[in-house]
């Protein structure tokens, strides 16, 4: 099906053709000179099963050191298997000015077997014809005087099958290479939107739990309440744990031979003011609050120590 | 040159590129999950801070409790002011005893100690004291 309504130019390629230039790219078909046909009517349903046992049945039928693909379809109950040396072809075609980046597809005469039952002149001494439904090159000379012979190649055959150089010549990767590195990276890609997709799913316990914190405490659920009364008591929290460890730690300085005489605590600072029986608790009580970190204020009783800071 | 020569290459490339977008996709969703995850939590801190600063200092049985500075000590000794929120009381003659029960119940209120003033005279001992809630 061609939807943008272009037909490339079929091409009939054989070993005595004039050179070509080409300005646009061409579809072209090979004669039985370019490949090796076999006929075999064999139990498969699908042509890749019938390609698998391609090479076995061409076995001994081939030129030695060639490197040879295959081409199967079906013509009525036969399967038609064409052996062909596509480095062989692509070095003729580019002899005859015919570039694999000009090619776009390559087809065999036999695809189009019902387009040469009229014999079609190959140059001068051969001719394409048609034996027992095989396309076949014989000499012209062996054709009878009453055979009508064409000089045209018919166009209107286009074969829905043909082998495609397009990646296949001057490609750093074979299709088979590329096609096996492409399934690596789609099957990885695929791991990578599984996990993804699963992260995006996950983590809902907290969310869970979030939810549940909202449903408890509606009046939080705006970030800016919630910090604002979080700076309302932190401050209150941390100032009046302040005031209980200062009152903790003066208490710590009351031992034997220490009294306290007076104690005052607001919202800003402290003073504590202690009486000690000699200045051996005397010391010791500075000592305490030197640790504490608080000030020690000098007090004109050399048995009286005085003790503040502030919160 | 045709880009249809290196259609194999196109092929791996775009794979490739499916891949990369893949990983792209995988690594955003992990870093908005962490992300979230954070915020999540940050939230969940933030509201078990703000239950449990309310449930200390904005408890509503603070008043009731408050009381409790007014009846520690026999009545003789305390004049006792409560209005709206706020406390002010006065203790005079408290023994070492009774100085250090009210000293322990008050730092074991959830109360804004305004001014705290204790003044030993002779043996005993004279508290002044204002809060709020």
């Amino acid at each position: 099906m061609n939807f943008i309504g272009k037909t490339k130019e079929l091409l009939l390629a054989y070993p005595s053709m004039q050179g070509v230039t080409l300005q646009e790219s061409v579809n072209v078909m090979l004669t039985p000179q370019f490949y090796t046909l076999k006929k075999e009517s064999i139990p498969v349903k699908y042509a890749y099963q019938a390609k698998k046992i391609a090479p076995s049945l061409f076995e001994g039928l081939l030129e030695q050191g060639g490197t040879y693909d295959y081409i199967v379809f079906k013509e009525e109950d036969m399967w038609v298997f064409i052996a062909y040396d596509l480095d062989n072809i692509t070095h003729f075609l580019a002899s005859k000015g015919i570039e694999a980046s000009m090619i776009s597809k390559i087809f065999f005469a036999q695809q189009c077997v019902d387009s040469f039952h009229t014999p079609l002149a190959l140059g001068d001494k051969e001719a394409l014809v048609v034996l027992d439904d095989i396309v076949v090159v014989v000499p012209r000379i062996a054709l009878g005087e009453e055979e009508q012979l064409s000089f045209v190649f018919p166009q209107n055959c286009t074969p829905k099958s043909g082998i495609s150089l397009q990646g296949e010549v001057g490609s750093v990767l074979s299709k088979k290479q590329a096609y096996t590195l492409a399934s690596i990276f789609v099957l990885f890609a695929i791991v990578f939107m599984v996990e993804g997709a699963r992260y995006g799913g996950e983590g809902d316990a907290g969310a869970q739990k979030l939810q549940t914190l909202y449903e408890a405490y509606p009046a939080l659920q705006s970030s800016y309440t919630r910090e604002g009364i979080v700076n309302k008591y932190r401050e209150i929290d941390s100032k009046e744990r302040e005031k209980r460890d200062i009152v903790k730690t003066l208490g710590s300085m009351i031992f034997k031979g220490v009294t306290l005489t007076a104690l005052r605590i607001d919202e800003k600072k402290f003073k504590a003011q202690f009486s000690c029986t000699n200045a051996q608790v005397l010391k010791r009580v500075k000592a305490l609050a030197k640790k504490a970190k608080y000030n020690i204020s000098n007090t004109k009783d050399n048995h009286t120590v005085g003790i503040e800071g502030s919160i | 040159m045709s880009w249809k020569q290196y259609q194999n290459e196109l092929i791996a490339l775009g794979a490739v590129a499916v891949m990369l977008f893949a990983y792209l996709y995988k690594h955003n969703q992990v870093t908005s999950q962490v992300t979230h995850a954070k915020t999540v939590q940050q939230s969940i801190a933030e509201f078990k801070e703000v239950i449990a600063l309310k449930k200390v200092w904005a408890d509503k049985k603070t008043a009731k409790k408050i009381d409790t500075l007014h009846t520690l000590i026999p009545a003789s000794k305390v004049k006792w002011s409560k209005k709206s929120k706020k406390v002010t009381a006065s203790y005079t003659g408290l023994t070492s005893n009774e100085l250090n029960k009210l000293m322990t119940k008050i730092l074991n209120l959830p109360l804004i100690i305004t001014l705290l003033d204790v003044q030993k005279i002779g043996s005993n001992y004279n508290v002044e004291f204002k809060c709020k809630w």
